[in-house]
């Protein structure tokens, strides 16, 4: 945590319901990101992914976001002009969805999507350069044919060969900070592996600030330095990822101990015990 | 209990299963392990029917698959669905959707057995007259699991049923699983893309790979890391260290 | 274990309740949509006015009255009256029962043929769907009008048989509609489960696919009636319709046409019925879309 990218203070976000009430998806969140690896996890509903999409503002228009702070890079985003959301979406944030399927134009090549990435900022780059930037950026991403890559569609990617070119398109940016929701939960065990590593090493190369969301503790607790457990709606514990067997709160445990193991005991799994208490305030 | 030799499927020009054979003892779990992609579901659906264009010889039971009846079949064989949010018609109630295999197969003591069957899956008498976008996943696929025994099964054919839900409620279903197939007395065939689930779940296991069978293995070989092929052990190793930090944390907690 | 015990007609009467339950959200949600409501009030004034006609009229329809022919909108006659002198506001109120039933008979026959045509072609797929599908598509190619105008010619004019022509050519989009939606349906897993039970395709047709197939007819249906009017009264115009004396609103335009200069109200104020009538169906079918396109609300 070198330096503070993005500041989060008591974020809100609510969707009106039926009858008019407002129903409270996410209940008051802070936290930062530096230039480091943060995780975050809990299971569906959590409000981990609109949390994320908050920051990014690409929430649904219905949605009421509040916050006390919500900051990137110094840029009071609360304030910011759809203009400047928009640009800083372009530039300096990058986001990657769970299905490449649905991030991705299904009508124009992958190179060329890339390419058009690299436009967005820089405008004046022959096209030549483009092109070699786009093979250049294909082959970091781990594509080992680049040339023929480059003139698939997207349905003819695999899906994480779909990954690594989403992948690709937000990095070509060169952002600041990353947010990946979920980014490797539809992909076989084996290509999640070379994926992780592949943003592990733009992290560490570029000194990019990656929010990494997912359902799956374990994963992020070995992937990521830092890791938040959210529960409805709240944070509920904070932890240094290297030190996951020191979780204090039940949930987090109930989460850690819940998963089968290879090698694990053939007892019934612990299973999760949900206390009512977990979704309120902490005072 | 289940037979099945030289099973190959082709959709078309595209091959999806090719020349696999495997065996499963009555009462025994089995487990198909792959990536997408690599048949182990095309096998699970060839097996109940939903394929037409195999060949190879498949045998439930006593039952030929080739010239047994549907209405044979279904005794016998049910399967579990992936997704529960896709696999639970969403204009009936969930006592319709349990209902209708014994109502298709006109048994009598319909109610009674419905309400039964919700109740072995931890669900109550109340959830009867509940749609399913009123329940939550998990409660979704117990639903699932109750329609699959409503007609009394040996066997149960599970494709991926866990790998939609949250790892808190899949610890509840994999319990379940094993608690019914303890209790019933059922034979399983467990479709996972998770070696440890498998690992959990079954006692042995095959492991696929581009429509053919890579190896078979015994649960304790699985744990033991004693595996013929470079690719089972690829999976092993990537299935391994993901699941490297939760030996330790099981292990405080069950301390703590 | 009082809950086995429930008698078979505890278990519908639960049942209807769950329904009914989840008819109340649905009523809710629809109650939320200010121009389906007005669509809703409008459709609810037509029906009123043609249950109600014989006490709401201020005269005899049919009644010649030809001393007062052709007299403009007054406090005796609201409407005005028309060239024998008959109420406008009375004719008016009897012709809704006439669009009504004319609605009804199309859209009560027209629907269920093409939902099943269609429902069952999408699910057998094969031979089954190319001949239903071809067949649909020759009734497609050929103009609306001018098709219904050909069978009204062959079976004589008259209000069943305008239905009839009517049916003939509204049916086909209906099919096709249900054709999409079963295709989707029928390899989806709850569809499978009902396979692995046993289930006969009938069945499946009948019972699972059907239902899924009804929300995108409805909604086509409703957008679908002021079509329907719209026709009818195409057909009462040209004289193939309703017959004289039945106050329809098509005929009623049709004799109007004569005075349209100096007698405007004789041919305005069916054509305002016409109009207002088809803008409720419009606003209702619009309002039943936004709840109930399955494609819409997979969006949301």
């Amino acid at each position: 945590m070198s330096q503070t990218l993005v500041t989060v203070e008591n974020l809100r976000i609510a969707f009106a319901g039926e009858g008019g009430t407002m129903i409270e998806a996410v209940k008051g969140v802070s936290f930062e990101v530096g230039r480091e690896k943060l995780g975050i996890v809990g299971e569906s509903g959590s409000g981990k992914s609109l949390s994320s999409r908050a920051l990014m503002g690409v929430l649904p228009e219905h949605a009421r976001v509040s916050a006390d702070v919500m900051s990137f890079a110094g840029i009071d985003l609360l304030s910011a002009s759809p203009r400047v959301r928009r640009q800083l979406r372009g530039n300096r944030m990058g986001m990657i969805l769970q299905d490449p399927k649905f991030s991705l134009n299904p009508v124009m090549r992958v190179g060329k999507q890339i390419a058009e990435a690299i436009r967005l900022g820089a405008r004046s780059l022959p096209s030549a350069k483009v092109r070699q930037k786009v093979l250049e950026v294909l082959e970091a991403v781990h594509i080992r044919a680049p040339e023929r890559v480059y003139d698939l569609y997207p349905h003819e990617l695999s899906g994480g060969m779909g990954q690594r070119v989403m992948i690709a398109m937000m990095v070509v940016r060169e952002p600041e900070l990353l947010i990946a929701d979920e980014p490797t939960s539809a992909l076989d065990v084996t290509v999640q592996v070379q994926v992780l590593e592949i943003m592990d090493e733009l992290v560490r190369r570029r000194g990019m600030g990656l929010v990494f969301i997912s359902h799956d503790l374990n994963l992020v607790s070995r992937f990521c330095d830092r890791v938040l457990v959210m529960y409805a709606g709240r944070i509920v514990e904070t932890l240094d990822a290297r030190r996951m067997h020191e979780a204090v709160h039940p949930y987090t445990r109930g989460l850690l101990a819940c998963l089968p193991a290879i090698d694990g005991p053939l007892t019934p799994l612990p299973t999760l015990a949900r206390d009512a208490s977990w979704g309120e305030a902490r005072l | 209990m289940i037979r099945i030799e030289n099973l190959s499927v082709h959709f078309g020009s595209a091959v999806a299963v090719h020349n696999v054979s495997l065996s499963v003892e009555g009462g025994e779990s089995f487990g198909l392990v792959g990536e997408s992609g690599s048949g182990k579901s095309t096998v699970l659906r060839t097996v109940m029917g939903l394929n037409r264009q195999w060949t190879g010889d498949i045998h439930i039971g006593d039952i030929d698959l080739r010239k047994a009846r549907r209405r044979d079949l279904v005794r016998v064989a049910q399967m579990v669905f992936q997704d529960p949010y896709a696999s639970l018609h969403p204009r009936y109630t969930i006592g319709q959707a349990i209902a209708e295999p014994m109502l298709i197969n006109r048994m009598s003591d319909v109610d009674a057995r419905t309400v039964e069957l919700l109740e072995m899956i931890g669900l109550t008498a109340a959830h009867r007259f509940r749609f399913p976008h009123e329940l939550s996943g998990g409660q979704r696929q117990r639903v699932a699991i109750a329609r699959a025994l409503s007609l009394s099964p040996e066997v149960l054919l599970l494709d991926e049923p866990t790998s939609a839900l949250d790892v808190s409620v899949q610890a509840e279903i994999l319990n379940l699983l094993n608690r019914l197939r303890r209790e019933l007395n059922l034979t399983f065939v467990i479709v996972s893309h998770d070696l440890a689930v498998i690992s959990y779940m079954c006692d042995r296991l095959m492991v696929m790979q581009n429509a053919r069978a890579v190896e078979t293995l015994t649960r304790a070989q699985l744990r033991a890391g004693d595996m013929q092929h470079d690719y089972t052990r690829t999976l092993f190793r990537a299935s391994h260290r993901d699941r490297a930090g939760a030996g330790a944390s099981a292990e405080a907690v069950r301390h703590g | 274990m009082t809950a086995i015990n429930l008698t078979h007609a505890e278990t519908r009467r639960q049942l209807r309740r769950a329904r009914l339950g989840e008819f109340t959200k649905f009523a809710r949600r629809f109650a939320g949509n200010p121009l389906g409501m007005i669509g809703l009030a409008i459709l609810g004034v037509l029906l009123a006015s043609a249950v109600f006609a014989p006490l709401l009229a201020t005269h005899d329809p049919y009644l010649p009255d030809l001393v007062h022919r052709l007299s403009p909108p007054s406090f005796e006659n609201w409407l005005g009256t028309d060239e024998l002198g008959r109420d406008i506001f009375s004719r008016i109120l009897y012709g809704a029962r006439l669009t009504l039933l004319i609605v009804g008979l199309v859209v009560a026959t027209s629907a269920p043929i093409g939902l099943i045509i269609g429902a069952v072609a999408g699910t057998s797929g094969g031979w089954v769907d190319a001949v239903f599908m071809r067949i649909t598509d020759v009734f497609l190619a050929v103009p609306k009008l001018l098709l219904a105008l050909a069978f009204v010619a062959a079976l004589g004019p008259g209000i069943v048989n305008a239905a009839l022509a009517i049916t003939l050519t509204a049916w086909p989009p209906y099919a096709r509609l249900a054709r999409a939606e079963a295709l989707i349906v029928r390899d989806s897993d709850y569809v499978n489960a009902v396979r692995l039970a046993g289930g006969s395709e009938f069945r499946i047709v009948l019972r699972h696919i059907m239902p899924m197939c009804l929300s995108s007819v409805i909604v086509r249906m409703t957008l679908d009636m002021a079509g329907i009017i719209l026709t009818a009264a195409g057909l009462g115009f040209i004289g193939l319709g309703a017959q004289p004396p039945l106050p329809e609103w098509g005929a009623m335009i049709s004799t109007g046409r004569k005075f349209i200069f100096d007698q405007w109200w004789v041919a305005t104020m069916p054509g305002l019925a016409i109009f207002i009538v088809s803008l409720g169906f419009n606003l209702l079918g619009d309002a039943m879309r936004d709840l109930l396109d399955p494609h819409l609300r997979r969006r949301a």
